[in-house]
């Protein structure tokens, strides 16, 4: 079940990626439209997170194509924004949240240059966005994990780009933090921006999505998500831990359930 | 006490060092690459033996340029090593310099008997000597020790790279993976900075001696690592740091009528033990001064 669309923002054209001698993805083809807020789900050692630094070019590709926006990535990178796991920086590295935000301007500065008084204003903006003006100059290591990772989509929002790749920025955050940001993603999404998250609880999903993309070192589905989130496909991307979707299962399956609405 | 310049002289030199050393050294530690110094200040012993072979001359710029080659060679095998090979990271390094410094030591005996070279004027500087080396001109006008030029040299070039690409190298260090998305050469960012390591180490060795080189590279930025909570004021506190490990340690040393450079170097270790206690006791004393609000009480 895989939906191809016209002048997609991002085409991923048999995509294959190998850690050493083993494949973490075979074959991925798929296309996104515009404005799409995705969930990338899957089990654990599916490859989601590796799509997406695929993606970014931070893993060598073995075979196939990427192209954004009609373009290679380094055409467009002033477009493109990446929120990393947060587990993957040292957070006590001696930087305050403003810092960390600054850093979403670096990319337009040029070599040598420093942020000024006008990316200090957009970070400082981006910190309101995420609502965390207050703790702009809290060292990021005196931060929670939820408010660490609004300072992360804070970054990315100061980046000002066309289409965000973010990998499991619900991964131990709050309920309050879980939804502040979906709101604001499904506002970024409404301007016209793309947003592709990585994804670990199916039960969430279907509220928060509005295409999904079901992957299990191949890709099972990609598509609207009310088309592909289906028990047979749930169950062919999860194999055989069905009791885990059930939950899931019942969810969709009754009726009058709008994924996209409630 | 009245102003004596050989003390002043071999002050300024081991605070011109020591800023050298503590600005780089405090990216390093950021990076959790501490321990690169230390290798890459073993690794560079063939660059030398064969700069010098080629060249003839013990000092100069022929030194600086083999010794830095070898600490770019030896930070790209330790890469190469440890994202390549998937060895762990230090044991990379462990294997890395240890190599290189073996066939330095190679190179040394076969051309021990063309080449006026021991390991002593490579690995063990001493820095009271400073006032003594003078660089005098054609006509006989003193320019003052060459030392201390050549330690003026490296802290100009460090603090321009470090002013330069002070945006880079911070970004880098927190986040690799983000800088390399957003289109920074990571890995020339690193390798630039694996240069300056060396080229720092090597410019200071033959005035401060290995063991100092070493110890200002890491201690000082830790110190200050501890005591601070943003890099900005980190890095100012490594350079009041070394001036202060400089100045201490020169008095200690003509109290105690010992080594120099061993008194910089336990004062600077002195300075971390302050700043461990003083962090410790703070926090408990801001344990016991707190008071439970008043809506958290049942």
């Amino acid at each position: 079940m895989i939906t191809q669309v016209e002048n997609p923002v991002l085409e991923v054209h048999d995509l294959t990626v190998s850690y050493g001698r083993n494949p973490v993805l075979w074959n991925i083809d798929f296309t996104l439209p515009k404005g799409s807020l995705a969930g990338i789900i899957g089990p654990n050692g599916a490859g989601k997170s590796s799509l997406i630094k695929a993606i970014m070019g931070l893993l060598e590709i073995n075979n196939g194509f990427i192209k954004i926006f009609d373009q290679g990535l380094n055409e467009v990178r002033k477009k493109i924004s990446y929120v990393p796991q947060r587990e993957s920086v040292d957070w006590d590295f001696p930087a305050s949240a403003l810092d960390i935000v600054q850093m979403g301007t670096y990319h337009k500065l040029g070599l040598f240059k420093r942020p000024g008084k006008a990316e200090k204003a957009l970070a400082l903006d981006c910190l309101k966005k995420v609502g965390m003006e207050k703790y702009r100059d809290r060292q990021i290591s005196e931060l929670s994990g939820g408010q660490q990772q609004r300072v992360f989509i804070a970054r990315a929002l100061a980046q000002q780009a066309e289409i965000y790749f973010m990998d499991e920025p619900f991964a131990g955050v709050d309920i309050s933090t879980e939804n502040m940001i979906v709101d604001l993603l499904k506002a970024m999404t409404a301007e016209g921006k793309t947003v592709i998250v990585v994804h670990h609880d199916i039960h969430s999903a279907p509220k928060y999505f509005d295409w999904i993309i079901m992957l299990n070192m191949y890709l099972v589905a990609s598509g609207p998500t009310e088309k592909v989130l289906t028990e047979e496909l749930l169950e062919k991307t999860f194999g055989g831990k069905l009791s885990l979707l059930s939950d899931a299962a019942q969810l969709i399956k009754q009726k009058g359930f709008n994924p996209l609405k409630s | 006490m009245t102003f004596d310049p050989n003390a002043f002289l071999i002050i300024l030199t081991g605070t011109l060092i020591a800023i050298s050393c503590g600005l780089l050294g405090s990216f390093l530690i950021l990076r959790n690459m501490a321990m690169i110094g230390d290798a890459i200040s073993h690794a560079v012993l063939p660059g030398i033996v064969l700069a010098f072979f080629f060249s003839g001359q013990r000092e100069g710029i022929a030194i600086i340029i083999g010794a830095g080659l070898l600490g770019i060679l030896a930070t790209i095998i330790i890469d190469y090593l440890s994202t390549k090979v998937k060895l762990q990271n230090d044991a990379s390094i462990g294997v890395t310099f240890t190599w290189l410094f073996a066939i330095g030591i190679i190179l040394i005996t076969v051309f021990a008997g063309q080449i006026d070279l021991d390991q002593d004027c490579v690995l063990y500087g001493e820095i009271a000597y400073i006032p003594l080396d003078l660089i005098v001109t054609e006509n006989n006008t003193i320019l003052g020790p060459r030392v201390l030029w050549i330690a003026v040299i490296n802290v100009i070039l460090v603090l321009l790279y470090v002013g330069f690409m002070y945006k880079e190298l911070k970004l880098t260090s927190f986040d690799k993976q983000f800088a390399q998305t957003i289109g920074f050469s990571t890995g020339f960012i690193n390798l630039s900075l694996m240069g300056m390591v060396s080229y720092t180490t090597v410019s200071s060795f033959e005035a401060v001696g290995a063991i100092l080189v070493l110890a200002l590279l890491v201690v000082p930025p830790a110190t200050a690592y501890i005591l601070t909570k943003k890099l900005k004021p980190m890095l100012l506190l490594t350079i009041l740091i070394g001036f202060l490990t400089s100045l201490v340690g020169y008095y200690l040393a003509y109290f105690i009528d010992g080594s120099i450079a061993g008194a910089m170097a336990s004062v600077s270790g002195l300075f971390l033990l302050a700043a461990i206690l003083y962090v410790t006791i703070q926090k408990r004393s801001i344990g016991k001064g707190i008071i439970m609000p008043a809506e958290l009480k049942r």
